[in-house]
């Protein structure tokens, strides 16, 4: 989603933008990303497996269609294009490949193409598809020159490429070596003009050998590593979701900076958001009569004599102490200006200096950018490893851009963690923490109230216990946008009504109660009186006013329910003060009218006898 | 939101003693002055209401209200209450200097109450407080001190003293703590004269009767207070509730109020674009137009836009009436619990926002209390966190966010933050850095530990208490500090260039210098045992020309070129030594270009430069550092590149023959290793005549000790197979 802030750009922004947050991607766009899905359509894609009710290729089609859909949202400027290849019928632009069937050119996104790929999905889909597609015939190596073909024509200037292979066959060509040969020597040669070839293999009976035949294909991981080809096909559809989001994009830095330890003592560091806000987009504005998008010009002009303005006949001002004080626009730059961009290391702290309050803005990651200082990795790495053993984070002083006052911030080390399928679930690298100087913090006068007794703390430890669940940071959508993106949508696609939205971050207020039960009451026993009502503020302020003015009557705690019926039996009820009967009646909704002592004890005794 | 404001009284001794001092310090006036421009310029950044008056005294003139036969002599009120503007800045700054009398400053402290008196009559205040600054240089007269006194308590003016020297060391006994003056505190009781220890025993009997515990504490040295007042204090905020019910499903609720506690604070104020010449606002007028993408630029009118949204390449056209029928829509206010979870499941870089909010319950509903507490010990003793939905109001949309317990000496509170919904998440993958190629060795990782070691910011002091050496949170806010003191300047100085930041901003912001002292050592080592060299930008690592410079590329492919290449390269010597000034001798800054300039000028004869030249190789290897390993690589390239060049390989030849040799006595395996890849080798008949090494043999030179099977051989004539090499290094 690094696109999101660069593609709508609010363009009255003006003066905000300039002092505002760091908006998630900075970098220089020197040409549209790419993507080009490469899918199987051979029969083997149709079989369906024998517990399973969705076959490989359906899965694959509902995954193009979320990356389809995703990428409207979050890169819409984006080209991507949908290759089919084993397929009975051909079709490419230049006619010269037979099983390829060029789906989708590459091109933007667009409202028509999300259903074209619905076409192909669910049961219709399946028939419309097995009439096209699931030939015997296989040759990758047209297909691979077909996607060469389509990057090639496209007229737009192209940015990262990536070609993304769906299959769950890995020996496409059954053993025929030429065949092989051939496709391996075309996908050296795209992947020689800079495309990324990854593969996405599917489940199929007998395992997937990417060794017998993919891994000369596909490109070589990222940085050199040797992470990679030890990944499992997937399975299920979510896991190919989640290995589909991981490859689609590519990561960005939003700063390459150096960390400096000391005098001459530069690591090279890449600083990445792993987490932005995303925000509805920006209105465009079009013209009324044709629909067509408008530009927004703006000058700048003298008031008096209407001529417009160079930048050098304006100046920047403030007012303060009834003095306009004026600058140069530059030295307002200056101003700003405390040092270049970089990191530099103030020391190191034990993890539990850092407050989980002293949060101002999201973390952003910082990896090591070996081609920038080569030995980068291994200082970084030294010092990650170092960092976890001893539990300490690094306390920086941050320019992350030119121009940009100082923060300090806390790299805070992650050790890499990897789930069973060995896919990477936390990279390693450090988080970096920004923190609050003394203006950010404000002071606050903690309104005093009485502390709860074990007993109240114990029921409420019931109440948590029950309603605990495991948190997941991608478990929840944000319902605004899914609201808004669903209605586009529906009116992009002609809908007739936008797909209701489930969301998510509504409590599930049947199921609490449901699982709570009693405790709640119970609870409110314990903490509330009778009549209490959180919702009338005016009876909570004379109750609070008139039973509690003191610190010893606040609670009623101390008369709980066994309690009183252990003085009943007892009879020793009569022990108890007029006060405590009182606040008993009132706890247990007893409507008294007299105050004398033996009315109040009657009373509860009626109550709890029977 | 009006709220009463405070009324000041600064009152400086600008008087004749004032001026004394001992050379090379600040004299008293200097000191004090700094303090009311600090005091002042606090006041007018803050943009506070409060009023402010200076008064002075020991001035030559005399100007105050209470001046009536010969008493009250030589006080001026300079600048009655009202709120400080920069007009007195600037005559702090040009119009207060020292003068040549002296003044009872028990009288100056009458007018300044005098002041206060009247300039209140009839508002509402908070507070007011009088500023006296003074070396008490001239004996008051005491005679009317209990109704001074009497009069400061019955108006409740706070007096605060400024001094030259600290009253504690008299006192020290008197009121058992210690700390308040300070170690800046300057002139010790023992240089006092008469009058100031007169001086001074009647401030503190004024202090000690206005308030007899504390009182003391009210008087500052003139140093401590420029420190104090160093930073600008930044407009303060008022705290808003935002008072709301804790949910856990229906049936339960909890009254609570939330307050932003952490949150990036923003000035105020913006810059406005003013014309250059007149200065003025009005005079700009920025005018944005609308036209349509066609040849012509059509200009539309406002009125005919509408809005629209993309959708991918599709724009849909979306009325506002049809985006506020789709809005998504939700009750408002809300702080309901989803659920509980584990608090590390809720990792501190998932937090998302710009700010965090502490949960209190009403200060006026103790049930809420109650129940509040119990929810945050449970969650604290379970080490659990609330999840919930919070929405600020109705036009706000709703967040997923935690609330985590926080419970401290005197007060109990939930602290909520954001978290993230899946929108927000990127997942990128990381290649691992567990691998050979970037582990790190037990050497390397002993230098970063001790590093570790000696940087720690948290420290025990002698009593073994924990002490912070750097507290980010009571860092001031550099931008602004830089801000005010620019502005300040250029309002004071029009015309003068901006100043250089403040020293203590600087210092502020730098490494604490115990660890700056600490860290060399340590710091050194790192440097030594890890090899960091910055890579050529944007190229990526692809051809050895990138290692071994350009000017090596590949030593037979430039000679099949011809010579037109070094030519040019030839002339940029010439150049360089025009500027460099002559070269005599091969230096070690750069011994590659000194020895190729020594050949050109012919300044010495060709042995005497290749045995400098192999001098200062030598001296290189001896390093045994990457950095300088290629350093001589360089070195040897030049001096074979120009042995080819003059027909001379001998002297080449048995250098690198003898090198050879050496190689594994001295440890230089790497360094092989990179003269290897590079393909440095003897120089063979092919390319010089008269070389007594066949071709064969110098390609053989280097395969010798190599134990890979690679192609070696073949290496020197295929620059492709060197590439690969390089990248398996």
């Amino acid at each position: 989603m690094a696109e999101w802030n660069v593609y709508f750009q609010n363009e009255d922004d003006g003066e905000a933008q300039e002092e505002g947050e760091e908006p998630g991607g900075d970098y220089r766009v020197t040409g549209r990303d790419c993507l080009v899905l490469l899918v199987d359509a051979s029969k083997e894609m149709f079989i369906k497996e024998e517990d399973g009710e969705t076959t490989n290729f359906d899965m694959t089609m509902q995954v193009v269609r979320s990356v389809y859909t995703r990428k409207i949202i979050s890169s819409p400027g984006d080209l991507v294009a949908l290759v089919f290849y084993g397929t009975k019928q051909s079709q490419d632009p230049t006619k010269s490949f037979k099983h390829v069937y060029v789906y989708h050119n590459l091109s933007e996104l667009g409202a028509k193409r999300v259903q074209q790929v619905d076409a192909l999905q669910g049961e219709k889909g399946a028939l419309l598809a097995a009439e096209t597609m699931g030939s015997d015939e296989t040759s990758l190596c047209d297909a691979l020159w077909c996607c060469a073909n389509l990057f090639r024509d496209c007229k737009l200037r192209l940015g990262h490429k990536r070609l993304l292979i769906f299959t769950c066959t890995d020996q496409p060509h059954g053993g025929d070596s030429v065949k092989d040969r051939q496709a391996r020597t075309q996908a050296s040669d795209l992947r020689e003009s800079g495309v990324v070839i990854e593969l996405m293999h599917l489940m199929k009976a007998g395992g997937f050998d990417v060794s017998l035949f993919f891994r000369d294909v596909i490109s070589p991981p990222e940085d050199e590593s040797e992470l990679g080809l030890q990944q499992e096909p997937c399975e299920k559809l979510a896991d190919l979701q989640r290995r589909v989001r991981a490859k689609e994009q590519k990561k960005r830095t939003m700063a390459k900076l150096n960390l400096c330890l000391g005098e001459g003592v530069n690591v090279a560091v890449g600083m990445y958001a792993l987490a932005v806000n995303a925000r509805k987009p920006g209105a465009i504005r079009l013209y009324r009569e044709s629909n067509e998008p408008v530009r927004s010009k703006s000058r700048t002009f003298h008031t008096e004599t209407g001529s417009l303005l160079l930048p050098s006949e304006i100046k920047k001002a403030q007012v303060y102490g009834n003095k306009q004080i004026v600058m140069e626009k530059d030295e307002v730059d200056a101003i700003k200006k405390f040092d270049d961009p970089g990191l530099f290391l103030i020391g190191f702290k034990a993890m539990e200096e850092l407050k989980l309050h002293h949060h101002i803005r999201p973390a952003v990651f910082l990896y090591p950018a070996e081609g920038e200082v080569k030995g980068s990795s291994c200082l970084f790495s030294a010092l990650l490893t170092k960092c976890v053993e001893r539990n300490v984070f690094a306390l920086c002083r941050c320019i992350s851009r030119r121009n940009y006052p100082p923060r300090f911030v806390a790299l805070v080390p992650q050790e890499e963690k990897l789930d069973e399928g060995k896919v990477q679930t936390t990279p390693p690298g450090f988080n970096v923490i920004y923190l609050p100087y003394a203006d950010d913090l404000r002071n606050l006068d903690p309104p005093q109230t009485p502390y709860a007794s074990p007993t109240q703390v114990d029921k409420m430890r019931e109440i948590v216990h029950k309603l605990r669940f495991k948190y997941r940071s991608d478990a929840f959508e944000n319902p605004v946008l899914q609201q808004y993106y669903r209605n586009l949508e529906a009116l992009a696609l002609d809908m007739m009504a936008p797909d209701d939205i489930e969301d998510l971050i509504m409590p599930k207020v049947d199921q609490i109660d449901l699982r709570l039960g009693p405790l709640v009451q119970e609870f409110k026993d314990l903490v509330y009186p009778a009549d209490y009502n959180p919702d009338t503020k005016s009876a909570a302020k004379r109750r609070a006013a008139g039973a509690g003015g003191t610190a010893e009557k606040k609670p009623k705690v101390e008369v709980s329910e066994d309690e009183l019926r252990a003085h009943i039996q007892k009879g020793t009820l009569g022990k108890m003060t007029v006060a405590l009967l009182k606040e008993a009646c009132k706890q247990f909704g007893i409507r008294t009218t007299g105050t004398k002592k033996q009315e109040l004890m009657d009373a509860l005794v009626d109550k709890l006898a029977t | 939101m009006s709220r009463s404001k405070s009324f000041h009284v600064l009152c400086m001794d600008v008087g004749l003693s004032m001026s004394n001092s001992a050379p090379g310090e600040d004299s008293p006036f200097e000191l004090s002055k700094q303090v009311i421009q600090k005091f002042v310029q606090r006041q007018v950044f803050a943009e506070v209401k409060d009023e402010l008056a200076l008064v002075l005294f020991g001035t030559d003139s005399t100007n105050n209200p209470l001046a009536q036969d010969g008493r009250y002599q030589n006080i001026t009120v300079h600048r009655n209450l009202m709120v400080p503007d920069f007009e007195l800045l600037e005559e702090i700054e040009n119009q207060v200097h020292p003068e040549n009398q002296q003044a009872d400053w028990l009288d100056a402290l009458v007018v300044c109450m005098d002041l206060l008196q009247t300039g209140i009559k009839g508002k509402r205040y908070d507070q007011l407080n009088i500023y006296f600054l003074s070396d008490l240089g001239v004996e008051a007269n005491s005679e009317e001190l209990d109704v001074i006194v009497e009069n400061l308590k019955q108006v409740d003016i706070t007096l605060q003293f400024f001094l030259p020297f600290s009253a504690e060391e008299e006192s020290v006994d008197e009121a058992g703590d210690a700390g308040r003056g300070g170690p800046g505190a300057r002139g010790s009781g023992k240089g006092l004269s008469r009058e100031q220890k007169i001086g001074l025993e009647m401030v503190k009997h004024i202090m000690l009767s206005l308030d007899e515990q504390d009182g003391l504490d009210q008087i500052y040295t003139f140093r401590n207070a420029i420190e104090g007042l160093c930073m600008f204090k930044s407009t303060e905020r008022r705290p808003m509730a935002w008072p709301c019910q804790l949910t856990i499903g229906s049936a339960l609720s909890i009254r609570i109020v939330g307050y932003k506690a952490v949150t990036e604070e923003k000035l105020k104020k913006t810059w406005l674009t003013v014309d250059a010449l007149s200065h003025k606002r009005d005079h700009i007028k920025k005018e944005t137009v609308y036209c349509l993408d066609d040849d012509n630029e059509t200009e539309v009118q406002k009125d005919d836009l509408i809005q629209g949204f993309c959708y991918g390449s599709d724009i849909v056209p979306f009325s506002k009436v049809d985006q506020e029928q789709m809005k998504y829509k939700h009750d408002g206010k809300c702080f309901a619990v989803l659920g509980f979870t584990n608090q590390n499941l809720v990792p501190r870089h998932s937090f998302m926002g710009m700010q965090t909010i502490k949960i209190f319950a009403p200060g006026d509903d103790q049930h809420a209390g109650v129940a509040l507490s119990a929810l945050i010990r449970a969650l604290d003793e379970l080490k659990m966190v609330a999840i919930v939905r919070y929405a600020y109001d109705r036009r706000c949309n709703p967040q997923i966010g935690a609330a985590f317990p926080c419970i401290k000496l005197n007060y109990e509170c939930l602290i909520y933050v954001q978290l993230p919904f899946m929108e927000d998440l990127r997942h990128f993958t990381y290649a691992s850095l567990n691998c050979k190629k970037f582990s790190p060795s037990d050497t390397q990782l002993q230098a970063v530990d001790s590093l570790i070691d000696s940087m720690m910011l948290v420290d025990k002091d002698e009593d073994g208490n924990l002490k912070d050496l750097f507290k980010v949170h009571h860092i001031p806010n550099p931008a602004f500090q830089r801000l005010f003191q620019c502005l300040h300047h250029r309002a004071v100085n029009p015309g003068t260039a901006l100043p250089p930041m403040e020293p203590w901003l600087v210092a502020l912001l730098d490494r604490p210098d115990v660890i700056k002292e600490r860290c060399g050592v340590p710091l050194d080592a790192v440097k030594k045992v890890f090899p960091l060299k910055v890579m050529e930008k944007k190229k990526p690592l692809k051809t050895s020309a990138e290692i071994f410079g350009k000017d090596s590329e590949q030593p037979h492919a430039k000679k099949a070129k011809g010579d037109s290449a070094e030519e040019d390269e030839g002339e940029e010597y010439n150049l360089a030594d025009i500027s460099e000034g002559s070269v005599t001798s091969v230096g070690s800054v750069n011994p590659a270009r000194d020895f190729r300039i020594l050949i050109k000028q012919k300044t010495l004869p060709f042995q005497g430069a290749c045995e400098q030249l192999t001098h200062r190789i030598e001296q290189l290897l001896g390093n045994k550092n990457t950095q300088y390993y290629m350093k001589s690589i360089t070195c040897i390239q030049a001096f074979r590149e120009l042995s080819v060049k003059l027909g001379k390989a001998d002297l080449y030849n048995s250098y690198l023959q003898l090198l050879k040799g050496s190689i594994t006595n001295r440890g230089l395996e790497v360094f092989w290793d990179l003269l290897v890849q590079g393909s440095i080798s003897l120089i063979g008949q092919d390319e010089v005549e008269g070389s007594s090494v066949s071709k064969n043999e110098a390609a053989q030179f280097l395969l010798a000790d190599e134990k890979n099977e690679e192609p070696v051989a073949t290496m020197a004539d295929d620059a492709d197979d060197v590439d690969d090499l390089l990248d398996n290094m």
